[in-house]
């Protein structure tokens, strides 16, 4: 009798996998179809991108509400590779054939053929291609996933995703489970000029500072003085030297209740900080009470800082106390803007120079954010919109350039969508940049690559590709600063737990800088260089 | 002859004795003896009865307050919590709760088996039987006493997860011991009828303390029950048939049907509003006020449809999604022509069982504005959206109290009305005589009029602006005369007054909601924020 039973379950489980395996299309072209003249319904729309040759399978779904199985054909000059789909699952590539697929394709392009099996039998679509770019993208991208930009945090973490498969591992968790003594955020993760060897990332709440991890040791420090606004926030790593620059924000954020923007995040006040890693000391590089600085940028030569300011003096009523600046510029929010600058500085004596305006963008009622300069030096990629420097919740913010040898700033309008642009950063070769998107349901931030050719022209971008390319719906959290790297985070999630949990972290010294702009007065308007700390 | 009959009836007695029971495979079924089974029937029955009728809708809210979908991606937010293995079983097994009756019939089964289970593992023989009983309803009456809790933070992988796991140990203790071949007990009838008694009185007692210490928990539950119904006439009846009892959440949803049915200027005093405290706790165990039940869709039927969306997205971001949020979002994004936005929870839900009709009906109405603007609810809430932006920090919260004090600007009649009724309700009368303009001339609904004949008397000859009036005067006087003594204990009196004066806004104004009224209207307390 138990052998009976066994049996029986033999069967069973056989005749399972045999229908399993039967259902599954057979990977093989159609032998017989029907052409149509209309393209393929694809979800992400892989179409005519530009991928680089060192990228993970773009796997995609076939939309096609009639069909019961896809085929797949990608076929360059040498390489082939099929992927077929049962119903409107996704057609997933094998890997060492996608490889090959796109090693034999640098600097060429893919054709691309789908099938669908529909009750009336096979259907041929017009075929689509995507070109595959002769120079890599770096390895890696970090970023934060967090639900949509709102008030209170929980399930945060910092990740990093390998681009060359589909590998994700968390950099950092905070705690699962709720707990008010252990809650914590984490934000603003920066590495230096695309390695991991220095990275930064800000712990807000419990168990706060700033975390600097360099030769794989992570230390906390807290950037704390009386004539500090907050503490750092977005960071900059000096390409040569141990130092990192950071604006200092008092940030605020308030939801609107009847408009297509859901909510705006403002500075009322905010200033630049350097911060000496290796001294453990800290100074302003400026501080003003009638401007706000932000977003510092570092060029790759080290000898120029980039940033955004913003004017306010004239948003203000000047009878009015500084306690009300937040609420009378929530009522202006849209009038604030912000310019492109820079500051010249000299690693040597690490004195700064005069600023000057590199975009003027408020002449033209626009507003800059998020400068970037790329590795070779050439180019400084930002976002603007209509107003502010929040520019993930303005739909009207794209990406722009500056050339720097030719100082002309146009749009990478094939990188653009009618919906958000926001946070990007470079790959260490120049060519490519990852960047923050909410084209896909204006809500969800998600990341898309763009390639970014010698003429300073961008392409068609893609998103990231996943292993299930229905996880871009499913998942209930946005992608936020991402951060491209050519080598993978080292320090272990323990270490870092160990860090933030268990030190209180150093305090940095205070020590003026005499070639920091300072303005406190708000009066007079005259720049002062020297600290009167 | 006489002997023929009896050898079959004999015989296996005979083969019984002769060979001890067939025990091999019936070490379970010795305790299923004619004597005892009659007891677990009837525990079986009494608890399918208290888990499916007395405390289904409690397990139905449970379910629309938990999310539970296969991917175990998806669900990784409680998967990689402690015991998150357990929470993700014991929601899917929630799920069945949307049909009452079948989850209610599988926790009977969990809690049957595990009593049985708990009576054999223990070896408890007469009338220490009724031992196995004990942790079942002990179980029965922690949940009962928990109330609220055991959805309010989304702990609602724990209602299942807890009796399953317990069956589960019980299961391989049993196993344990039927492997080392322990002689089973064997059966008696002693201690039946005390059992039965045992268990009916256990039940009694844990009913007795929900109806004492937590009546409005079923109560609560069956209106959110209506609520994502939309059954309006449903809330009202239940909610006047409960009209001593004083809740946020009650009042809340009562309001809301009146708003959608255009009766709250009409009938928003028909039950006591004085908001009694209630035994719910949040994040970390803490006293909370309970706005969650209710914020997001207040401000949703309020016509604050981003502010609707602010409050899910936050309860998400703290307890994860759930199905409760899920649908409304999806109804906001519709609302707000996002239809990527619709799409991608509809593509979520869909994956959550049972939720078929709904994503049918709302999957419908993607780019196509016109079926959302002819949705009987969604026109209702179209008629109070805000003509003009501003920020949700500029009002006092709740928004939908907080923004319809300031309104200067409504889209119809029925903006106008609300916002008459929520200066009405927090007692603030220049705000109401602000906006009674544009109904000069007209015969307002009866809440209004009392509101205006209470104004008279700061502002003289305002009620000869409205027609209607003066039929309801003698009714307010009668009213002042007989409350006149009582007036210097408001407080002490408001509960016994009510009966009398249900339904009648001058008793609200001078006896009801005097806590938070006292000094004017108070917001709720802000929560802990920042920008992430």
């Amino acid at each position: 009798m138990d052998s009976m039973k066994r049996y029986t379950l033999l069967y069973i489980i056989s005749a399972t996998l045999f229908l399993i395996v039967a259902c599954k299309p057979k990977a093989e072209v159609p032998s017989q179809f029907t052409e149509t003249n209309t393209e393929a319904q694809i979800y992400p729309d892989y179409k005519d991108v530009v991928v680089p040759p060192n990228i993970a399978p773009l796997n995609f779904i076939v939309r096609d509400s009639d069909a019961t199985a896809s085929v797949v054909h990608l076929h360059s000059k040498e390489v082939e590779l099929l992927a077929v789909a049962s119903g409107n699952a996704s057609a997933r590539m094998d890997t060492t054939q996608w490889r090959a697929l796109l090693t034999a394709s640098r600097g060429s392009d893919v054709a691309v053929d789908v099938y669908t099996k529909r009750p009336e039998g096979w259907v041929h679509f017009k075929p689509f291609k995507f070109s595959v770019a002769e120079e890599p993208i770096d390895a890696f991208v970090s970023y934060r996933l967090i639900e949509p930009g709102y008030e209170l945090y929980r399930q945060l973490g910092i990740y990093q995703r390998n681009l060359t498969t589909f590998d994700e591992v968390p950099i950092y968790e905070n705690n699962r489970e709720y707990a008010d003594g252990e809650n914590h955020c984490i934000n603003c993760h920066n590495f230096r000029m695309g390695s991991t060897e220095s990275m930064l990332f800000h712990v807000r709440s419990n168990h706060g500072g700033t975390i600097i991890v360099q030769d794989g040791k992570a230390q906390k420090i807290q950037l704390k003085d009386s004539t500090i606004l907050t503490s750092g926030v977005y960071p900059s790593w000096h390409p040569t030297e141990n130092l990192v620059a950071f604006s200092t924000n008092k940030t605020g954020q308030a939801f609107h209740i009847y408009h297509p923007e859901k909510l705006e995040v403002m500075d009322a006040r905010s200033d630049l900080l350097l911060y000496d890693v290796s001294k453990n000391e800290v100074s302003h590089i400026i501080r003003t009470t009638d401007d706000l600085e932000t977003f510092p940028c570092w060029a790759p030569d080290g000898r120029t800082l980039y940033y955004c300011t913003s004017n306010i003096k004239p948003l203000l009523i000047p009878s009015l106390p500084d306690s009300t600046v937040t609420q009378q510029l929530l009522l202006k929010f849209d009038s604030i803007r912000y310019n492109l600058m820079s500051i010249p500085f000299e690693p040597k004596t690490r004195s700064f120079g005069k600023p000057k305006m590199e975009v003027n963008a408020s002449v033209e009622n626009k507003s800059i954010s998020v400068p970037r300069v790329s590795p070779d030096g050439r180019y400084i990629l930002y976002t603007k919109g209509d107003y502010g420097q929040f520019h993930i919740w303005h739909k009207s913010s794209d990406l722009w350039v500056k050339d720097l040898q030719t100082d002309s700033c146009y749009a990478l309008t094939e990188a653009n969508s009618p919906d958000t642009e926001s946070f990007h950063s470079w790959s260490s070769n120049s060519r490519w940049f990852v960047f923050t998107s909410r084209r896909m349901d204006q809500n969800y931030t998600r990341l898309f690559i763009a390639y970014f050719d010698k003429h300073g022209r961008a392409h068609k971008p893609f998103v990231i590709p996943q292993e299930d390319p229905e996880w871009n719906i499913l998942l209930l959290k946005s992608y936020n600063v991402p951060e491209l790297s050519r080598d993978a985070v080292t320090i272990s999630m323990q270490d870092l737990h160990r860090c933030i949990y268990e030190t209180e972290g150093e305090n940095a010294v205070y020590k003026p800088n005499p070639t920091a702009i300072i303005e406190i007065d708000g009066t007079t308007g005259a720049s002062r260089r020297a600290d009167n700390k | 002859m006489s002997k023929k009959p009896s050898q079959p009836l004999r015989k296996p007695t005979q083969k019984q004795a002769a060979t001890p029971p067939k025990q091999k495979s019936s070490v379970f079924s010795s305790q299923l003896s004619p004597a005892k089974l009659p007891v677990l029937v009837i525990f079986f029955a009494l608890t399918w009865l208290w888990a499916a009728w007395y405390y289904g809708s409690v397990f139905y809210i449970s379910r629309e307050y938990s999310f539970w979908v296969a991917d175990l991606r998806m669900m990784d937010f409680i998967l990689s919590c402690p015991y998150g293995g357990i929470r993700y079983v014991g929601r899917a097994i929630l799920q069945l709760y949307k049909f009452p009756w079948l989850g209610g019939l599988l926790l009977a089964l969990i809690l049957t088996a595990g009593s049985w289970l708990t009576g054999y593992c223990l070896r408890l023989r007469g009338t220490w039987r009724l031992l196995q009983y004990v942790p079942a309803l002990v179980y029965v009456a922690v949940i009962t006493w928990h109330g609220l809790d055991i959805f309010f933070e989304a702990r609602t992988g724990f209602i299942f997860g807890i009796p399953l796991v317990a069956l589960n140990v019980l299961c391989v203790c049993a196993i344990i011991i039927r492997s080392f071949k322990v002689k089973p007990l064997a059966a008696t009838s002693r201690g039946k009828g005390w059992a039965v008694g045992f268990i009916i009185l256990c039940f009694a007692a844990i009913i007795g303390f929900d109806q004492w210490q937590r009546p409005y928990v079923r109560v609560i539950c069956q209106l959110l029950d209506m609520e994502y119904k939309q059954d309006w006439a449903g809330i009202q009846k239940l909610a006047r048939a409960h009209s001593m009892m004083s809740n946020r959440p009650m009042a809340c949803s009562y309001a809301i049907s009146l708003v959608q049915t255009n009766q709250v200027a009409e009938r928003m005093y028909d039950i006591r509003l004085d908001y009694d405290s209630l035994h719910i706790h949040g994040i970390d165990w803490q006293h909370n006020n309970a706005s969650v039940l209710y914020v997001p869709e207040g401000d949703y039927y309020g016509g604050f449809i981003e502010s609707s969306m602010h409050a899910c997205m936050e309860q998400m971001v703290m307890t994860g999604p759930t199905v409760r949020l899920m649908k409304l979002l999806i109804k906001c994004a519709l609302m707000r022509e996002e239809w990527e936005l619709a799409e991608k929870y509809l593509a979520i839900l869909r994956r959550i069982p049972f939720e078929g009709a709904f994503c049918e009906k709302y999957g419908a109405m993607v780019r196509r504005i016109d079926l959302v603007n002819s949705d009987p609810e969604m026109a209702q809430i179209r008629l109070t959206e805000p003509i003009h932006d501003s920020f949700e920090n500029q009002y006092q919260a709740p928004l939908f109290m907080g923004y319809n004090l300031m309104l200067v600007e409504g889209r119809s009649q029925q903006a106008l009305i609300n916002s008459l009724c929520v200066c009405l309700y927090t007692k603030l009368m220049p705000q109401f005589v602000e906006r009674l303009e544009p109904i000069i001339g007209t015969t307002p609904p009866s809440i209004i009029m009392d509101g205006i004949m209470l104004a008279e008397n700061k502002h003289p000859g305002l009620m000869k602006h409205f027609t209607g009036l003066n039929y309801r005067q003698p009714q307010l006087q009668a009213f002042i005369q007989a409350t006149q003594p009582l007036m210097n204990d408001r407080a002490g009196h408001a509960k016994e007054l009510f009966p009398k004066y249900k339904g009648y806004y001058p008793y609200y104004y001078f006896f009801g909601n005097l806590k938070a009224t006292k000094k004017g209207y108070t917001s709720l307390s802000s929560s802990n924020s920042g920008v992430n």
